[in-house]
């Protein structure tokens, strides 16, 4: 178990709705949830949740925080926004469940092989190297780095040509491909951030 | 002013009347047979000029008493409503032409109908009076309130306000009752308007409970008197003329004069001792809602402390519901309908005054209705409150008392040990005795045919109850209790969701928690609304008016002395409790008291019970001047007493939806059919009907009927009819009560119809001529 | 000419529904002169709709048929019907009132014999049955209406239809340059009773109100249920007229909820269980009935109501706000879902569903005429702000019929203590 983790557990014995409400993006809105379950059912993707996202925010005042973090859930989705448009309550729903992913995976707690998780990292180095996403890039390393495999890549061939034709992809762009304008700039940034984000983190350790 | 009678008629022949009926006829019967001074005619008789046409007779002419015949009595009342005179409506529209086929083939029945309703208006308006106060009333502006809590006060204040005296008489050594003992109360208000959703909108919080603001301003009120430490040891007399002893704890009697009566008694809260799975016995951690209060007003600004061992509460669960909603014996079938909105308050107290606790809501369904309630909830919500739907099986004593539950969304069985429980136990009214304990048949109407049962339990009952018991909140010295009936579960509600005042003691009105669980807000609108109701019955005994439902009725009922026998019969079945009993037993008609419904007039077996526009004579009179046709002639007759109430308005409608009404039937509006005498039903027989049929308002548990008892009463006397029907060689289906609703359009005239195929099985009465 | 006789010591009531009406009836019975104005041309309001009541399932018009004859009786009540408050202006102890007659067409002749009915052809979606029924350019509202005087509708002025009305009317009662009137009097007090209308059932589109033909509201379901319904009570599918068997009942649809209406309602779900009576009372064992809800709130006295229908072996009750409606190929409505009692999602096919909306407070507070609080609901505050004006009934807030009335009683006395303050300074 990571220090970080100790450390929280530590710090909000009593409640992992405070817990969630201090470190959860928007995760002050879980308790303005009145369990109508609402959002679990206009879920496109509910069949693939093991707790919807009513019954994480059950977990969460029930202190169920182990149960939680290493679900894989809130990993499922998609940010269509369907719950939060018709949450009665107006909790901003998405914004929780990637805000939940986000600091289980801090934490060290997400589910290991996780998809998601795992295409999220990709996004994420891919991204930092030029300041935007290679999606060329991305693809080649989902598909071949990932294990999605060359099935699925021969699958979304079309797909890819047809980008290529409507100049939407350009293969040329395998080779290094364009960055920002200022990806100095840029870097200096997100290095700023991270440091922000550590010292913030630092405090909990002490 | 002349006394001299003179009687007159008036035919409208608009509405088609003129044309399906043949008029000089009318006018013929109506003068010759129906002893009428001169029948008048008009082509619209509601029409200004119709109407100066009569006003005109009765100024004039010297006309005392009216005959209308038009339109039902339901129908232009504005336009026929003469208050100086004896009146009575033939229902020639509704009643006749409206209810029968336009065809040649049907003319002459539906003349004979028109005819006989002539007869029989004639008839009932030369057995009227026009009927005047009395002489008895008496105008006292002064309310006696029962109870010095929020509820009293409230009505004491609002009373007041509109310039009448009150005297509160409270128990206690102090005013404010419960709600003196807590933190804050509830809040009332919803959200202000602009108000985001966002969870750091401003929404309502718990408020100051206003108590001591309430008290200083009863204090202050020139109109307010306050009795402390003092009960009502004796109430007697009627509205406007109340007389309370109000004795004081030392033993000193007062005597005062009131108007009308408002009864606060406020509740009792539910003891939780003997519920084995809360322990709240053998735990000073848990605690009931009401303690929790007083905890945290003993706070005083600081922290909440625990009673145990005075450590800072940090963790709260709240368990809802407690012995309510039940069907335990012991327990209690309703709910407070506040226990949430309550326990919401108190976990904001918690997460006011001990930052940091941790407040958890065990509930089954979340009561926060409203737009106030929804609002408070979202309230506790912010507040960080863990709401949790769940079954609580058990609460353990111990150092930190642990509450085990199912969790009902989690589907998981959990336990959670925490600094306080706190129980949301409920509310238990503060009512007397009721007057009709252990007669509940008569209630449900279950009593069947078994002859007496009905009038002696009512007697044994009010035998039976103590004549000053130590619980009696009103101490009446009425010959049926000492106290209002209750309606369910000691409440002392009323039994109509259109009319809430309705009592069944005239001029005296609950409010407050002892008609049903309520929070100050509600208490306080319901003591306002009942503060109303004392005001106006008081104004009516002042002018002898009846009260609610028949407002504006001048008319009560008087005995002929000579024949009472005194069986006490209209004073055991009055619903109301009117009539008391003189030392010989002679009934004692308190007028004020009265509803002027005639269950009396129904109840007497030797006919001496009258009102002046209403008696056994002026049904009586209408049967008999019907004209039944000879045995040979195959048109039987079928006498209806429809309930004016239901049933009445049922066949009015009938006629304005086209449905068909038998040409057979004479129809008689009767106040309620608890007024309705056996009389009347062997005199029909005896007259030659065919059959009788009597409408009145469903019986028994879900009873609709306006005066309560007369409709379950009517069945029971008339449960004993068959004998007498038999003893005359008659057969018992000749004589049927059928529960008639206000919707019954299509079934009313069935049930006619059905009579009438009846009488074609079985024949014509032996008793034509 | 409308005339109205009043003074500062007349109570002037907004609306004539069973608040409005027990407000003028109690001041009237206490002595006090009311002027009563309905914006409908009867009295009785949304009750009157009603099948039956909870929880005695009595009839609402049992209790109209009191208040009505109390109303007829009453001298001290002058009834305006097809009237609207358009202006008001003063303190407490003395408004002045402006109010705008929409023209009847008929005048107080109307003996209410509908001859002019028989002739007019012309018909009308019927707002009595909420449209599920059609009436006649001329009509009377409904069968117990008060004032029983018919009503032309304003479409059928100027066309045949018309004529046909005056010509068939043996009392002169047809007056067709009847013309939009304003009335302006005195009063010291104002008792505003205007109540409420169902939300919108369109307006939850997952629902599919507006597409679904067997998708009905409670109103609408309650209209059903009634004898005198459009369908003469029998509780039939719109979409092919087959009995309905399986029926949903979707609690809060509308209510509790920041895209809708913020509050809860409170009646709605006795009336679900209301009419969910009315459905094992025609069906029997053969009623299938599932109600969708978030809490039942059956309040204090209500519990053994909500008990006996958890009994019913026929009913189901699942703790869930329903995602979406869809309709499958039989034309059957689904409700998909997730029970959040141990999570199961489902995807429920049934005969018909009935939305359970609720009360919208019908309190314009844009174009209310003097200043008053009002609530982010919509309700009227009791406030000292608001001078002689006091709310009765839903008006201020979502309550049932007896809690209603109760109120009403109340505010009756607060409108009299202004008149009575007026009456003792000026004598």
């Amino acid at each position: 178990m990571n220090d970080l983790n100790t450390n929280m557990i530590e710090k909000y014995r009593n409640s992992f709705l405070n817990e969630v409400e201090a470190n959860v993006e928007e995760g002050e809105w879980v308790k303005m949830c009145m369990q109508c379950g609402v959002c679990s059912g206009s879920c496109p993707l509910g069949n693939a949740w093991e707790h919807p996202p009513q019954e994480l925010f059950m977990m969460i005042r029930a202190g169920k925080r182990e149960e939680v973090l290493s679900s894989d859930s809130m990993w499922m989705c998609t940010s269509c926004y369907n719950c939060i448009v018709r949450c009665p309550r107006e909790v901003p729903i998405t914004h929780i469940m990637h805000g939940l992913a986000h600091y289980a995976r801090r934490l060290g707690m997400e589910p290991k092989e996780q998809p998601t998780a795992k295409f999220a990292q990709l996004f994420w180095d891919n991204l930092m190297k030029k300041g935007r996403v290679n999606e060329l890039k991305l693809g080649i390393d989902l598909y071949f780095k990932v294990g999605e495999g060359m099935k699925t890549a021969l699958k979304n061939k079309d797909i890819g040509i047809a980008m290529w034709k409507a100049k939407r992809m350009n293969p040329m762009e395998f080779f290094g491909g364009h960055a920002v304008k200022d990806l100095n700039g840029f870097q200096k940034a997100i290095k700023k951030a991270e440091e922000l984000e550590a010292a913030r983190l630092d405090k909990h350790k002490a | 002013m002349s006394d001299e009678i003179k009687y007159s008629g008036y035919l409208c022949t608009g509405c088609g009347i003129g044309d399906r009926l043949d008029a000089s006829q009318i006018e013929m019967i109506a003068t010759r047979e129906g002893k009428m001074s001169a029948c008048k005619s008009h082509e619209m008789l509601c029409s200004k000029e119709g109407v100066e046409m009569i006003r005109n007779g009765i100024d004039n002419d010297g006309v005392t008493h009216v005959m209308i015949a038009a339109c039902s009595r339901r129908a232009k009342v504005e336009a026929f409503n003469f208050n100086d005179v004896a009146m009575t409506r033939a229902n020639l529209r509704e009643g006749v032409i409206w209810v029968r086929p336009d065809d040649d083939e049907q003319q002459e029945t539906t003349q004979e109908m028109a005819d006989d309703y002539i007869r029989m208006a004639c008839a009932e308006l030369r057995s009227s009076k026009q009927p005047a106060p009395s002489g008895e009333q008496t105008l006292n502006k002064n309310i006696l309130v029962v109870g010095g809590g929020v509820t009293g006060m409230t009505a004491a204040i609002e009373a007041a306000k509109a310039g009448y005296t009150v005297h509160i008489v409270e128990k206690s050594g102090a005013l404010g009752g419960w709600a003196s003992k807590w933190y804050k109360r509830i809040p009332f208000k919803a959200a202000a308007a602009g108000t985001s959703n966002s969870r750091t909108a401003d929404l309502p919080q718990p408020i100051e409970t206003g108590v001591d603001e309430m008290i200083a301003a009863v204090e202050a009120d020139g109109n307010i008197t306050v009795h402390l430490n003092s009960i009502v040891s004796k109430t007697s007399g009627a509205p406007g003329r109340f007389s309370a002893d109000i004795s004081t704890e030392s033993g000193s009697t007062t005597t005062e004069n009131f108007g009308s009566i408002v009864q606060a008694s406020g509740f009792t809260l539910f003891d939780p001792s003997e519920l084995s799975a809360y322990n709240y016995a053998n735990s000073a951690d848990i605690i009931t809602n009401a303690e929790m209060e007083e905890l945290a007003k003993a706070a005083d600004g600081g922290p909440i402390k625990r009673p145990s061992d005075g450590k800072e509460v940090q963790s709260v669960a709240f368990v809802q519901n407690v012995a309510q909603s039940s069907d335990k014996k012991g327990e209690l079938p309703y709910h407070s309908g506040i226990g949430d909105l309550i326990a919401i308050k108190q976990a904001i107290y918690c997460n006011d005054l001990n930052p940091g606790c941790s407040t958890t809501i065990m509930f089954d369904n979340l009561r926060t209705p409203g737009a106030a309630g929804e609002d408070f909830y979202r309230a506790g919500q912010q507040a960080m409150i863990t709401f949790t739907k769940g079954i609580v099986s058990e609460v353990v004593a111990g150092d930190s008392p642990t509450v085990k539950f199912k969790d009902l969304i989690l589907d998981d069985d959990a336990e959670m040990a925490c600094d306080l429980v706190v129980l949301d136990v409920g509310m238990v009214p503060n009512s007397g005795p009721d007057p009709y304990a252990g007669i509940e048949d008569l209630e449900t109407g279950k009593a069947g045919g078994e002859s007496e049962v009905v009038g002696d339990a009512i007697e044994e009952a009010a035998k039976a109850a103590p004549e000053v018991s130590v619980d009696s909140i009103l101490n009446l010295g009425y010959r049926q209790g000492t106290d209002l009936p209750q309606l369910k579960w000691g409440f002392t509600d009323s039994h109509f969701i259109c009319f809430p005042y309705e009592t069944r003691r005239t001029g005296i009105y609950a409010a407050g928690p002892v008609r049903r669980p309520m929070d100050i807000k509600q208490a306080q609108d319901d003591a306002t609304g009942a503060a109303l109701k004392a005001i106006q019955a008081l104004e009516h005994a002042g002018s002898n008016n009846a009260v609610h439902p028949r407002v504006g009725d001048l008319s009560f009922p008087t005995f002929r002395k000579e024949g009472c026998t005194q069986c006490k019969r209209c004073s055991v079945e009055c619903p109301f409790g009117a009539i008391d009993e003189d030392d010989k037993g002679f009934p004692m008609y308190n007028e004020s008291r009265c509803r002027r419904c005639g269950t009396c007039m129904g109840a007497c077996p030797v006919r001496v019970i009258s009102f002046e526009n209403y008696s056994v004579e002026t049904v009586g009179q209408q049967i008999k001047n019907v004209e039944i046709p000879a045995e040979f002639d195959e048109n039987p007759r079928i006498l209806v007493l429809a309930c004016e109430n239901d049933a009445y308005p049922a066949l009015d409608q009938a006629a304005i939806s086209g449905e068909e009404v038998s040409p057979w039937a004479r129809v008689i509006p009767v106040r309620c059919l608890g007024s309705v005498s056996i009389s009347w039903v062997t005199d029909a027989m005896s007259n030659g009907y065919d059959g009788v049929i009597m409408m009145g308002c469903q019986r028994g548990e879900d009873y609709q009927c306006h005066f309560v008892r007369g409709s379950a009463m009517a069945a029971e006397r008339m449960a004993k009819v068959g004998d007498t029907l038999e003893q005359l060689g008659l057969e018992s289906e000749r004589v049927v009560v059928h529960e008639v609703a206000i919707t019954d359009i299509v079934r009313a005239p069935a049930l006619i119809k059905e009579m009438e195929e009846t009488i074609d099985k079985i024949g014509p009465s032996p008793f034509k001529f | 000419m409308t005339e109205v006789v009043a003074t500062n010591e007349t109570i002037l009531v907004v609306g004539g529904g069973i608040s409005g009406m027990t407000a003028a009836i109690e001041a009237a019975e206490t002595g006090k002169r009311v002027v009563l104005v309905e914006k409908r041309a009867y009295l009785g309001g949304r009750v009157s709709q009603f099948y039956k009541y909870f929880p005695k399932m009595c009839f609402p018009t049992c209790g109209l048929e009191i208040n009505q004859r109390r109303t007829k009786m009453n001298p001290n009540i002058t009834v305006l019907t097809m009237a609207e408050v358009t202006n008001l202006e003063g303190e407490a102890g003395n408004y002045n009132a402006t109010i705008t007659l929409s023209p009847r067409y008929i005048n107080d002749n109307c003996t209410g014999c509908g001859d002019c009915a028989k002739v007019v052809e012309a018909e009308f979606d019927n707002e009595y049955d909420y449209g599920m029924s059609k009436r006649k350019g001329a009509y009377l509202p409904h069968v117990m209406a008060h004032p029983m005087r018919y009503v032309l509708d304003p479409a059928i002025i100027g066309t045949e239809d018309a004529d046909k009305a005056r010509a068939a009317c043996k009392v002169d009662a047809v007056d067709l340059d009847m013309q939009q009137e304003e009335v302006k009097f005195n009063c010291g007090a104002v008792i505003w009773a205007t109540g409420w209308q169902p939300y919108d059932a369109d307006k939850i589109q997952p629902y599919g109100h507006d597409r679904f033909d067997n998708v009905l509201s409670n109103v609408e379901f309650e209209r059903m249920c009634d004898p005198k319904g459009p369908t003469g009570g029998k509780i039939v599918r719109p979409s092919d007229g087959k009995v309905a068997k399986n029926i949903a009942f979707i609690q809060c649809a509308g209510s509790r909820d920041h895209n809708h209406l913020y509050h809860c309602s409170r009646i709605c779900c006795m009336a679900t269980l209301k009419q969910t009576n009315y459905v094992t009372d025609a069906l029997g064992d053969d009623a299938d009935v599932t109600i969708y809800y978030i809490d039942i709130r059956s309040i204090d006295r209500f519990e053994d109501f909500y008990k006996k229908v958890q009994d019913n072996d026929n009913v189901k009750f699942i703790k869930s706000k329903v995602a979406s409606v869809t309709r499958d190929s039989g034309g059957n409505p689904v409700c998909n879902g997730v029970d959040t009692e141990g999570y199961h999602r489902y995807a429920n096919a049934h005969d018909m569903v009935i939305l359970a909306t609720g009360m919208e407070p019908s309190v314009d507070a844009d174009k209310f005429p003097v200043d008053i609080v009002i609530n982010r609901e919509g309700f009227i505050e009791a406030d000292e702000k608001n001078g002689g004006i006091f709310a009765a009934g839903v008006a201020s807030e979502a309550l049932d019929v007896n809690r209603a009335v109760q109120h009403a009683t109340g505010a009756a006395l607060r409108a009299i203590q202004v008149i009575n303050r007026v009456a003792t300074t000026e004598a």
